[in-house]
């Protein structure tokens, strides 16, 4: 990897935890959602940066669709009255988590390969999601159209009992 | 003699596993933290971009033995994925929760 991507990855590796730290942290639902648009930003960055183009552009759409679900007028809050020590153990499992994947990526034993694929890699993805894997493409197509039915009848139920 | 020069920055496979573990466990703690269900969604996406860096990383650096794309196509799957579960939760949240 040469230095411009080395630093691209740097940045938007910067630029993901940054916004994923303020989707964790920050009170009001519009400016969570900017700062899940800024990590979306910076995932596809590291996507890019990591010779993945296509992945990048996909992961880029999804992000932005998904900070505008959280950010947008349809957001309904639910809270289930959680006591507040459930809350700190959560979060004392995250750290527990980050310092095993920390200890497990420190310690692996990778296999090291030269990679031959382009930057963008647009044809090589779209051959193996709709020929080698066609049927996991499937089976995700299927997932969304399920969770797009399920969340237009949710919204549709609660529009008629208005 | 010439100057030997500065050293490139690069980047390998254990940091891309550092970043990866890391949005993980951001995206973990936000799951786990807010208060409100909905906005603890938010984490889930979180977790899933950490995993598809994850996957990323070993299609660049060591898919050696296998479809060099596989991981890609597994980050493109995720992404996708992220966005249709925020989209239902979303939209039961929207029926069970406050008006």
């Amino acid at each position: 990897m040469d230095s411009l991507h080395a630093i691209g990855f740097y940045v938007s590796a910067t630029l993901s935890m940054g916004g994923a730290l303020f989707v964790a942290f920050l009170p009001a639902r519009g400016t969570r959602g900017i700062a899940l648009a800024v990590a979306g930003l910076g995932l596809a960055g590291i996507a890019l940066s990591l010779s993945a183009g296509f992945a990048a552009a996909v992961i880029l759409v999804c992000y932005l669709a998904i900070a505008a679900l959280l950010a947008g007028p349809q957001y309904r809050s639910f809270d289930p009255l959680t006591h507040a020590a459930w809350r700190q153990a959560g979060a004392l499992g995250a750290a527990g988590l980050l310092a095993l994947l920390a200890y497990a990526a420190y310690r692996g034993d990778f296999v090291h390969a030269t990679f031959y694929g382009g930057a963008i890699g647009g044809s090589a993805v779209g051959r193996i999601l709709f020929a080698h894997d066609a049927m996991a493409s499937v089976a995700v197509a299927a997932m969304i159209l399920v969770a797009l039915v399920g969340a237009s009848a949710a919204w549709r139920t609660r529009g008629r009992s208005r | 003699m010439a100057h030997p020069g500065p050293e490139p920055v690069t980047v390998g496979l254990v940091t891309v596993m550092f970043v990866a573990a890391a949005l993980v466990a951001v995206g973990a703690l936000a799951a786990a933290w807010r208060r409100d269900l909905t906005a603890a969604l938010a984490g889930i996406p979180l977790m899933f971009g950490g995993a598809g860096v994850a996957f990323a990383g070993v299609a660049r650096f060591s898919a050696a033995g296998g479809p060099e794309l596989i991981g890609q196509e597994v980050a493109v799957l995720l992404a996708v994925a992220a966005l249709a579960l925020v989209a239902l939760g979303v939209g039961i949240a929207g029926r069970e929760g406050a008006r």
